[in-house]
């Protein structure tokens, strides 16, 4: 069976002005299904720009990205947002939730978007909440939870669609140590329940939690362990 | 879920929302009383010419109906002429003029409509009759009040003032036998009107079978249009107007509102334009992060577009009905300034509400509105989703 | 008498002619020499419709197809800017009184005379000797005659009036929606200013500063706007209506009226827009 996620030779560069900048200089791997993988590395060392390219929000310079045996690389914007929309679920380090909608509406949002029918929509937004432990703080706004019930949130509403992927950019980064812990044993929970999860992390104990550490420096990668 | 956002975040800045609304009813309230004045005063007079079913005027040749002194010679047989026509219902001919109403040491000026009253179209009776006899006359309010007179009572009129000799000349006895409304004069213009014989004779021989103008109704069915041509060829010392044709005189001779419509109307809807592209950019710029995370978890540009789009037509579709009760009190004030056109009959109108006229306003303003949150918009759904997120996250 | 305005010209002419089917038409080049044919001065609206010039030879006649008599153009008059006559299509001609007299057969009769006095003292004293011995004809002040005759314009002065207050409401409205809006995006950088230990003041002079330019800017362009607007108006109503009348009249008075209106409008906007900003806690503007 192919991998998930298939990445080669990928690089990206970004002009600065008059200066090229190279993020990422020639990256190849593979996550497998039900793989959790995390990439660590320093500041600056690309770990972001890759996961941004894995998660089709940003094109290539040159290289490939296949995902679910889809070549991804080179998507029309429409379609890469359709891609997006049910293939893949994104969480981001400062959750992003929409600040009007309340916990559930965030997480019908993708739903709606996929166009499932209203009941069937809240059922499953709800689903996914309980799955979170918050279907009783549905009716909150994102101002009305802490940090680690939005980042709860914001996980729910990127399981919405049943991705094929799983990927969080810091998603421990706005949290206190307590809350961290807790979002390590969903994240846990999840793989465990099948998900195909690729983290990026400054946060030990999460890169800790993960099946498979990646090491970046420098654009490229110069590590990749099986931690258990 | 769009509409959701939508309103959301219209909430989420109310002053700024109320002032926008406020703007945009501004905007509309302006643009409702243009329309309305660039075709008002067209309907308004359209209305009033046809308003006791006269569709032709005959004037002297090269001019307008009591645009001068002229007169038409021979005007008995001119009429009779025209009555002798199938398609023809009637004609009134009308010869205007003064009386001059003694009144202790000095006299009361009116003007005079020399009428057949059976057929006339020139006033409406308010109380009394109409003239009968020769020696009757009907009066407006103004020139009953300014003589101190009411219906029954006789009054002394003269046609005619002898300079050199100070003296009334073609003087009589006339009884008053109806209040009356004229459709064409202002409403604070003295006059009366009587039996068009009485004021030929009162006026004297230089008179004698003339009149200033002729309206003509025409049977039901009939092309106006042709009908006045063939009454311009088979009178060729005459103008025949046709109520078109009265208009487009009308139109060129006001265009001035026109135009200055068409300007206003324009400047009011290039304001609102801006106003909402302002908006909705700055509403935009703000929720950057927001819209590039949408479209990261996979919601469509159009949608985006959508959602910001109908913050837009929420502004415009609350702020129509201020605007339009704005737009309605502006316009009949500005109507008081403009009805005091010295001369300006009573029922014309500057500022006519029609429908249509709201419903043109507010679809042009709601066009502009949806084109001006479009561009922002879109522009904004269409920013690098990584690049803009960072930016966002630094920011 | 619903288009009826009265004239104020010395000159006899056309309308004196009451009591007339049509109007004193000008017969071109059907010339009949009488000796020395007399002159008459025509406008230039006649010269340029029938192609006349100074020298040619013309007919005039009270009614069509009488006999008339020939005269000489001997002059092409330039209208006078009255606003009374915009919208008047008719041609005129001036001609000597008694040949006027004599052709319309009014005998030693005028409609009206005009008397020019050495001081406004000597005109009152006219006025009142002539009315009081005149046989029934009364004297008038040109000023009075001119209030009169005016009262036209004085409602399209009090429209534009209106207009006026309503368009500065209309923009004092749209200036403070946009200068909200516009403030509104840099509460971020306010924020951040709030912050570091700006003061709330300075914030509010720095962003009524701003306001201030760019009212200064806004003036400047606007009046330079309707400088040009009101160029384009007088041009094309001038060409429309044949006349070297003014119509758009941009005087020191307005350009001030104007720039001081939209200073203190702008300034105020701005001012209103600061303060609301700076009273907000520097983490709320941050969203947090």
């Amino acid at each position: 069976m192919s991998a998930t996620v298939e990445v080669v030779d990928l690089v990206r560069e970004y002009r600065m002005g008059d200066e090229t900048v190279q993020a990422l200089k020639g990256v190849s791997f593979a996550v497998q299904k039900s793989e959790y993988v995390a990439i660590v590395g320093p500041s600056g060392c690309g770990k972001s720009t890759l996961l941004n390219l894995v998660g089709v929000i940003d094109k290539p310079t040159s290289g490939q990205v296949s995902i679910a045996g889809e070549r991804v690389d080179s998507l029309s914007d429409s379609r890469a947002t359709e891609f997006r929309l049910r293939r893949i679920g994104f969480v981001f380090q400062r959750f992003y939730l929409m600040q009007a909608l309340t916990a559930r509406e965030n997480v019908e949002l993708p739903l709606a978007e996929a166009g499932l029918a209203g009941a069937e929509r809240r059922d499953r937004a709800l689903e996914l909440l309980e799955y979170v432990g918050l279907r009783k703080r549905e009716r909150h706004r994102p101002s009305q939870l802490s940090g680690g019930e939005q980042q709860r949130v914001a996980i729910a509403r990127a399981l919405a669609n049943r991705p094929a992927l799983l990927l969080a950019d810091e998603p421990t980064g706005e949290l206190d140590a307590r809350t961290g812990a807790e979002m390590i044993a969903l994240f846990e929970r999840l793989n465990a329940d099948g998900t195909t999860i690729v983290v990026v992390t400054h946060d030990e104990e999460l890169a800790r939690a993960a099946r498979r550490v990646i090491h970046m420096r420098d654009g490229l990668i110069v590590g990749d362990e099986r931690a258990r | 879920m769009i509409i959701t956002l939508a309103f959301a975040s219209l909430v989420r800045h109310r002053a700024r929302t109320a002032l926008a609304i406020l703007g945009v009813a501004v905007s509309s309230a302006m643009l409702l009383d243009m329309v309305m004045l660039s075709s008002g005063m067209r309907e308004s007079f359209r209305g009033l010419l046809l308003s006791q079913g006269f569709q032709l005027r005959i004037a002297p040749k090269g001019t307008l109906p009591f645009d001068t002194e002229a007169t038409i010679r021979d005007a008995d047989s001119l009429v009779a002429l025209i009555r002798a026509r199938p398609g023809v219902q009637a004609v009134s001919p009308v010869l205007g003029g003064q009386l001059h109403f003694p009144l202790g040491s000095g006299a009361v000026t009116a003007a005079a409509l020399g009428v057949e009253p059976a057929v006339q179209g020139d006033y409406e009776l308010v109380a009394g009759r109409n003239p009968t006899s020769a020696n009757e006359i009907v009066a407006n309010d103004a020139l009953l009040r300014a003589l101190g007179r009411t219906v029954g009572d006789t009054v002394r009129a003269a046609a005619g003032y002898d300079a050199q000799l100070r003296a009334l000349s073609g003087e009589r006895v006339l009884r008053v036998v109806g209040r009356v409304r004229f459709i064409y004069l202002a409403l604070e213009q003295r006059a009366a009107a009587l039996p068009i014989g009485t004021l030929r004779a009162m006026s004297g021989p230089e008179l004698e079978s003339r009149a200033s103008v002729a309206m003509v109704r025409l049977r039901s069915g009939v092309d106006v249009e042709r009908e006045r041509a063939e009454l311009e060829r088979l009178l060729p010392r005459v103008t025949v107007i046709s109520t078109t044709k009265a208009l487009e005189q009308v139109d060129e001779r006001l265009s001035y509102f026109r135009q200055l419509a068409v300007i206003l109307g324009a400047v009011s809807l290039v304001v609102g334009f801006l106003l909402v592209t302002t908006l909705v950019t700055v509403s935009v710029n703000e929720r950057i992060g927001e819209i590039a995370v949408m479209r990261a978890i996979g919601v469509r540009r159009w949608r985006i577009v959508a959602q910001i789009v109908l913050e837009a037509a929420a502004i415009m579709l609350v702020a129509a009905p201020l605007g339009l009760a704005l737009g309605l009190v502006t316009a009949r004030y500005l109507n008081s300034i403009l009805a005091r056109f010295p001369g300006l009959p009573e029922r014309i109108d500057f500022f006519l509400f029609q429908p249509s006229a709201a419903w043109t306003a507010l679809g042009l303003l709601a066009a502009c509105g949806v084109l001006a949150g479009v561009y922002p918009s879109w522009r904004g759904a269409s920013l690098p989703i990584a690049t803009t997120m960072r930016q966002e996250a630094v920011g | 008498m619903i288009f009826r305005t009265i004239l104020l010209l010395l000159v006899v002419a056309l309308h004196a002619s009451s009591a007339q089917e049509g109007a004193t038409r000008v017969i071109a080049l059907r010339g009949r020499p009488q000796g020395s044919p007399r002159s008459i001065a025509i406008d230039s609206r006649l010269a340029a419709d029938a192609a006349l010039r100074v020298g040619d030879r013309v007919v005039i006649a009270a009614a069509p197809g009488e006999p008339g008599d020939t005269v000489v153009v001997a002059g092409v008059v330039q209208r006078r800017a009255d606003p009374a006559e915009i919208a008047r299509g008719e041609y005129r001609i001036r001609l000597h009184l008694g040949q006027l007299q004599a052709l319309l057969g009014y005998g030693d009769r005028v409609d009206r005379f005009a008397v020019g006095t050495r001081s406004p003292a000597a005109t009152t004293d006219a006025v009142a000797r002539i009315n009081a011995t005149a046989f029934g004809f009364r004297a008038h002040r040109s000023a009075d005659v001119a209030v009169e005759t005016s009262k036209t314009f004085a409602v399209v002065s009090r429209f534009h009036r209106a207009i006026g207050v309503i368009t500065i409401v209309a923009s004092a409205i749209f200036l403070l929606c946009i200068m909200l809006l516009k403030v509104d995006e840099r509460r971020r950088d306010v924020a951040a200013l709030r912050l570091m230990g700006i003061s709330a003041p300075t914030i509010v002079r720095s962003v009524v500063l701003e306001a201030s330019a760019i009212a200064v800017l806004g003036s400047l362009v606007g009046v330079g706007v309707g400088l040009t607007a009101s160029w384009i108006v007088n041009r094309h109503y001038q060409g429309v209506y044949r006349t070297p009348l003014r119509f758009s009249l941009v005087t020191g008075d307005i350009v001030l009226l104007a720039v001081a209106l939209s200073l203190v409008l702008g300034i105020a906007a701005g001012w209103v827009a600061a303060m609301r900003l700076v009273r907000t806690p520097p983490l709320a503007l941050f969203g947090r």
